[in-house]
């Protein structure tokens, strides 16, 4: 077994590598990790590379690949480089939600028969505090889209990320995306981390790296330690959890991880639930 | 007036040309390197890549650091190159390592190109010495080969010296691309020795 087959086996290291698509967004959320907006520069990983990759990781030892962003679905050929990536190994995109029209949707149909789940954001229960958070008919789009991806046989998770004082309305919440067909077991929920755009809004908890699940992620911009490592804030990328520039070959990362995982003080474990 | 930018920042004249890395900014596997305060434009500006600091730090303290040659004799290659490849930053900085290595206001003055190295070096081994640094500096063969037949050491010594002039013109080439920054310790002690 490798070191990090055993780091995988012993729970050290997420079985799942990220792949940041892109950085741009239909969106520009208020507590965005990334400042991710309409405007900015789109970074994106070419297809061929995420596919490459996605060969590389499993035959490193890695289960499941993970698709985020910026929106991903902002990048044309994605639901069929899904369909090619789920051959490979299991797919989670994390999605707004706001983009299943009817085209897209249409695109979408082949993969309720792959090995691909959604991971689509909603806040509030109530419309206006959400769409307030993640902007202007958010809400309506994405009480429309679960249901139509799932009536394609792509199951749906949904994920909620809390500002201080929500909680109370998480039950609401949760009678909601038990209605659009989501059980208890597919919606994730999570603080608001003190990164990127929600920092230089004064939002969220502060994590330190061992807060974070070490997940290992790979952007245009290098290999990271977890999905929420590369952050922008004031358009600078935030360099305090970057593993290395080199992502291929992956195990390049691997070792800076392994290495970083190695320095990691007896007892480590995560204390926040960011996930 | 609207606040400057990142890049319009790194653009502007007399500060460095790359965003250095701060402690909190410092990427995981570099971050033992800030532990003990600021480690230097080089180190802050290679942290902007982790995967150079691990292989290259060892690689200068092996090259520039202790080792059999005397430092005061590796301080002279040093700060000889840098002076004649116009490396603000490493001239700067070595200037003070130089003085505290031994060498004499004199002789760093010489090195540095403001006096004859006649003057300061009577000794005829570290004139060839400072010759040879001249020479694998510039690079020019015509001035290689007589530098080489002045110098009277042994093989190993060439070989050492040599590498350390060569990695030393790379630092010099980088820290001026970059226009890496002296610190406030080393201008103090400049003003100080009145270099």
């Amino acid at each position: 077994m490798t070191t990090l087959a055993e780091a995988i086996a012993a729970d050290q290291l997420g079985d799942r590598v990220w792949l940041y698509s892109n950085y741009h967004c239909n969106l520009a959320c208020s507590y965005c990790l990334t400042e991710s907006g309409p405007k900015v520069e789109r970074r994106e990983l070419d297809p061929a590379t995420m596919l490459d990759i996605a060969h590389e990781a499993k035959g490193m030892g890695f289960t499941r690949i993970g698709i985020t962003g910026g929106e991903p679905f902002l990048v044309p050929e994605l639901p069929e480089m899904l369909l090619e990536l789920s051959a490979v190994l299991p797919v989670l995109v994390l999605t707004n939600g706001t983009l299943f029209q009817r085209s897209l949707l249409e695109r979408m149909a082949p993969l309720g028969a792959a090995d691909v789940t959604l991971q689509i954001s909603l806040d509030h229960p109530d419309p206006v505090t959400n769409d307030v958070m993640r902007g202007p008919a958010n809400f309506r789009k994405v009480v429309e889209a679960v249901p139509a991806l799932l009536g394609l046989g792509i199951p749906v998770r949904i994920a909620t990320t809390l500002e201080d004082g929500d909680a109370e309305d998480l039950p609401r919440l949760c009678m909601l995306h038990r209605e659009l067909g989501v059980g208890d077991d597919d919606h994730v929920v999570r603080p608001i981390l003190r990164r990127g755009r929600a920092e230089s809004g004064d939002m969220g908890v502060r994590a330190r790296y061992l807060d974070l699940p070490p997940e290992l992620t790979l952007t245009a911009d290098g290999a990271f330690w977890s999905p929420f490592a590369p952050t922008v804030r004031q358009g600078v990328l935030d360099t305090d959890l970057l593993l290395s520039r080199t992502t291929r070959p992956l195990q390049r990362p691997v070792d800076a991880m392994l290495t970083v995982l190695g320095g990691r003080p007896a007892g480590a474990d995560s204390t926040l639930n960011i996930r | 007036m609207s606040e400057m930018t990142e890049r319009e920042i790194l653009r502007a004249p007399g500060g460095p040309r790359v965003r250095l890395i701060d402690a909190d900014s410092a990427p995981l596997l570099v971050r033992d390197h800030f532990a003990g305060g600021d480690p230097g434009p080089i180190v802050a500006s290679l942290a902007q890549v982790p995967e150079l600091v691990g292989p290259t730090l060892p690689f200068l303290g092996t090259v520039l650091g202790p080792s059999w040659i005397p430092m005061r004799e590796k301080e002279i290659v040093i700060l000889r190159t840098s002076a004649v490849m116009g490396c603000r930053y490493c001239t700067d900085t070595h200037t003070v390592v130089a003085l505290d290595s031994g060498l004499s206001h004199t002789e760093v003055r010489a090195l540095r190109g403001d006096l004859p190295a006649a003057a300061a070096f009577p000794d005829v081994d570290d004139r060839a010495l400072i010759a040879w640094c001249d020479a694998v500096a510039f690079g020019v063969e015509a001035d290689i080969r007589p530098a080489r037949a002045a110098l009277t050491i042994d093989d190993a010594r060439v070989v050492e010296l040599t590498l350390l002039v060569a990695t030393t013109v790379m630092l010099n080439r980088y820290a001026t691309a970059l226009a890496l920054p002296t610190s406030p310790d080393v201008r103090d002690r400049l003003l100080q020795e009145a270099l």
